[in-house]
């Protein structure tokens, strides 16, 4: 079974009177298979959002069908198992953290201990046990964007949809997120992420899709669509400069070019995580 | 997030497979969220004015007669009842969608296994039990100010009892004490309250329509406020227009809203029979449904 | 835009079905006299714009209620014809409130048409004495509108009676065929007013007064004999003076012996029935 399957699936939006309609997706045709991340991306106005919505049910589509787990997108049911995560939320200010997932759990049908029970495994899990009593209003950017994830996940859905979850979310909170993200996908969850952070979608995504213009330009697997076949990497160590001459040599020698030789760079991420571990006061999270 | 090994309960949902029917239980949860949502938006801040309303109505104007200081005092209360239940029903529901749409709370909630009426119910129910808890509270501290003030007025008017000079004199005093006490003791203002909150959850329901239509805040304040007073206008309208077919049918669209003022006239100690209480509920009350039917409607296929 | 072309419909239909019981509801509140005058042009114009919203607002009590007490203002300062446009505008908001009817003729009756004699402009006393009486002939039909609006009251018969009574009576000077038809009247309206069971006992014997007033000693002397023969347990009715007219009139009637109310033996005092 195909956790989201659509066929020809359009949407024309009305723009005004005498204006015309605006083609926002021209039927995608995707597939997102049971228990794998997919990643689908695009430049602004491409066509994410408008999927997403058109999944779930928020916007009718012009043309074309879709499915979730074999349910069409329309019916209610369909969201039984869907968690989602907007973009930028910002949620119901006066409500604290708990009292948030309270709500969205007993929208869900959840109530008594197992309700409370899973609140605090979503608490602990996305970090915010400490405010757990805290008006979301005194929430920070990052810890909304938590809290967002823990509603999303609280029925414990068979797919989540994440629209930009690390948005303006700090460099420890954004791998965390991903680090969340990957461990979703061994709990055998199947995750729909849309990011314009290409290298985090490069970390966690099993296949991606490209949207331009509302179609899909590009698509497949990850590992594959990224490797370059006609290049080799070598990394070596403790090379005295005559050996290296004679490996250059030798490339050469078989037909080969050699196109840059140069000391390899560790990730600005890295350097930074690396830095806030060595300091002796610990990391920072302000909750 | 911590690195612990926080294990998750799975299947913890509790919704069974398959169809998803209409659900109370949703409704509520929504509707209480919304009045919790309005209640921690300190609305209620707007009862204090009201207590300073009814204070000071009852300490002024003792230069009038027993009769009119009661009046002044329950039409101005009463008024202050109504004008403040309508700017809560009217600014307090135009803002729910918009809100929910800019905060987009909307999605994570119709992203979950809910019905669009079930949202909307609940938004307005939570807007209605917000109404009825706002219009409860006034009451009450109407019916403590009116106590006060009957007392005070009570030991005035027993001093004219004792100090007539003459049997008439004495016979009009008498009459005064016992016209307070009817006035005060006169449970018939609870019809002209029933009503006030019926008037206002029509008014919040019109507002919900008109917010299912325009996202803008201020064009639902603007649009309800018109209906408003061209809902007080009307009977006046009515029969201006009364040869004219088509503008009366338009009109009849409009709900007649002069018809829940009855505080009014039970203030001024006209007989409002519990019949024509319920007819004129019962008005409200069916126009409220048909409302929220066409909201449906609308909502249902909007895009989101 | 198809569903809100359905929503549109629905609210027509609604419109449709709900029609009789507006109907019903608009007829019933014209038959029971809720409300006031309806809220038309020249009624805008007369209030000022702030009031006239608050009308709009159904604030309708609240504006009549804020006119009334600038009345005390007016009161105080003299300012007549202020004070009689508002009386106006505040029957006309409140139809139904017999303390407007009433005050308002009060201060029409009384204190502007004792004004409008004492005005230095008049051009003589005459003159004076003329406008004093137009005040008393307007506030006479104001009551009389008033009564049209409130028959279910005793209040403003009484008022009516008053004003006969006091005013009407004596702008006849010295025709006495004017004078009786004054005092019939006033007997006519106390009589009225005595009809209504919450009626002070005191219109009774106001009533029983204007008869003799107006030439109807008979019928005055029938009716103290009504009284007397009431429930005397009443503490309020003044029965020495119930009494005292009775024994008057059989004295100026010549009422025989036998048909006279029956005499205690020992004081002479009048029976009390049983």
């Amino acid at each position: 079974m195909n956790a989201i399957c659509t066929k020809n699936l359009t949407k024309k939006y009305a723009l005004g009177w005498r204006q015309g309609r605006l083609l926002a997706l021209d039927s995608l045709n995707l597939q997102v298979n049971d228990g794998e991340v997919y990643g689908l991306l695009g430049p602004n106005g491409s066509g994410k959002s408008t999927t997403l919505k058109l999944i779930l049910g928020l916007i009718s589509r012009t043309d074309g069908d879709a499915w979730v787990f074999d349910v069409p997108c329309d019916k209610v049911q369909s969201r039984l198992h869907v968690g989602f995560l907007p973009e930028n939320p910002y949620f119901y200010k006066y409500l604290t953290g708990m009292e948030t997932l309270e709500f969205y759990g007993r929208l869900c049908g959840m109530r008594g201990a197992p309700l409370q029970k899973r609140i605090n495994e979503l608490l602990e899990l996305v970090g915010l046990t400490r405010a757990r009593d805290r008006r979301l209003a005194g929430y920070s950017k990052g810890m909304l964007q938590r809290i967002g994830l823990a509603q999303a996940m609280i029925h414990d859905p068979k797919l989540l949809l994440l629209d930009e979850p690390t948005a303006g979310v700090d460099p420890i909170g954004s791998r965390d997120i991903r680090d969340m993200i990957l461990r979703l996908k061994n709990m055998g969850k199947t995750v729909l992420l849309c990011s314009h952070l290409l290298e985090q979608v490069q970390e966690v995504c099993d296949r991606i899709g490209v949207l331009n213009l509302g179609k899909m330009i590009l698509e497949g697997n990850m590992e594959t669509l990224i490797r370059d076949q006609r290049r080799l990497t070598f990394t070596v160590q403790d090379l005295s400069d005559s050996a290296r001459a004679q490996v250059e040599a030798t490339v050469r020698a078989a037909g080969g070019q050699v196109l840059s030789v140069a000391h390899p760079q560790t990730t600005l991420e890295s350097l930074f995580l690396d830095a806030l571990k060595k300091d002796e006061r610990g990391m920072g999270h302000h909750d | 997030m911590t690195e612990s090994q926080v294990n998750l309960t799975t299947a913890a949902t509790a919704i069974k497979p398959g169809r998803v029917g209409f659900s109370l239980h949703r409704v509520w949860i929504i509707g209480l969220n919304t009045f919790t949502e309005s209640m921690r938006q300190k609305v209620f801040n707007i009862l204090l004015i009201f207590a300073l309303v009814a204070i000071s109505s009852a300490s002024f104007f003792t230069e009038f007669t027993f009769s009119e200081q009661l009046k002044f005092m329950k039409d101005f209360c009463l008024g202050a009842v109504s004008v403040f239940g309508t700017l809560i029903a009217i600014v307090g529901t135009a803002q729910l969608l918009p809100n929910e749409l800019e905060n987009r709370t909307i999605y994570t909630i119709l992203a979950k296994p809910v019905r669009r009426l079930e949202f909307i119910l609940g938004k307005y129910i939570g807007m209605a039990l917000l109404l009825f808890i706002s219009v409860l509270m006034m009451s009450l501290m109407l019916g403590a100010v009116l106590k006060i003030k009957e007392a005070r007025m009570v030991m005035v008017a027993q001093q004219g009892v004792d100090q007539a000079s003459t049997p008439d004199a004495r016979e009009a005093a008498e009459g005064d004490l016992a016209q307070i006490r009817a006035d005060t003791a006169d449970l018939d203002i609870i019809k002209g309250i029933i009503l006030i909150f019926i008037k206002l959850s029509l008014l919040a329901a019109i507002t919900l329509l008109i917010s299912t239509i325009s996202t803008s805040m201020i064009f639902n304040v603007a649009v309800a406020f018109m209906v408003f007073f061209a809902g007080h206008l009307r009977s006046a309208a009515t029969e201006a227009w009364a040869h004219h077919k088509i503008w009366l049918a338009l009109l009849a669209i409009l709900p007649d809203l002069g018809a829940f003022n009855v505080a009014d006239d039970i203030n001024l100690g006209n007989l409002i029979p519990w019949q024509h209480v319920g007819l004129v509920a019962a008005d409200g009350l069916g126009r409220i449904v048909i409302i929220l039917i066409a909201t449906h409607l609308i909502f249902a296929k909007r895009e989101i | 835009m198809r569903h809100k072309f359905l929503a549109i419909l629905v609210l027509v239909l609604a419109a449709v079905l709900f029609s009789p019981l507006e109907n019903r509801i608009q007829a019933e509140r014209v038959w029971r006299k809720y409300g006031g005058a309806r809220v038309s042009l020249p009624l805008r114009e007369k209030l000022g714009q702030g009031t006239a919203v608050a009308l709009l607002a159904g604030l309708r009590g609240v504006v009549a209620d804020f006119l009334w007490i600038q009345n005390a203002d007016y009161f105080v300062k003299d300012e007549w014809v202020p004070m009689y446009r508002n009386i106006e505008l505040v029957t006309t908001l409140q139809p139904q409130s017999t303390t407007f009817w009433e005050q308002g003729a009060w201060h029409m009756g009384w204190n502007i048409g004792y004004s409008v004699s004492k005005d230095p402009k008049n051009e003589n006393t005459a003159q004076g004495i003329r406008r004093e009486r137009e005040w008393h002939q307007k506030a006479r039909d104001f009551l009389l509108r008033g009564i049209d609006n409130i028959p279910q009251q005793y209040d403003l018969y009484f008022a009516l009676g008053w004003l006969y009574w006091t005013k009407l009576a004596k702008d006849c000077g010295e025709n006495t065929d004017c004078q009786r038809a004054a005092y019939s009247k006033a007997a006519e309206y106390f009589g009225a007013a005595g009809e209504f069971p919450e009626a002070p006992t005191y219109i009774g014997r106001e009533y029983a007064r204007a008869l003799e007033k107006c030439g109807r000693d008979r019928d005055a002397y029938e009716y103290w004999k009504t009284l007397w023969k009431a429930d005397h347990k009443m503490t309020n009715q003044l029965w020495t003076e119930v009494e005292r007219n009775i024994k008057r009139l059989e004295d100026a009637l010549a009422i025989p012996e036998d048909k006279r109310v029956p005499r205690n033996k020992d004081d002479g005092s009048l029976q009390v029935p049983l």
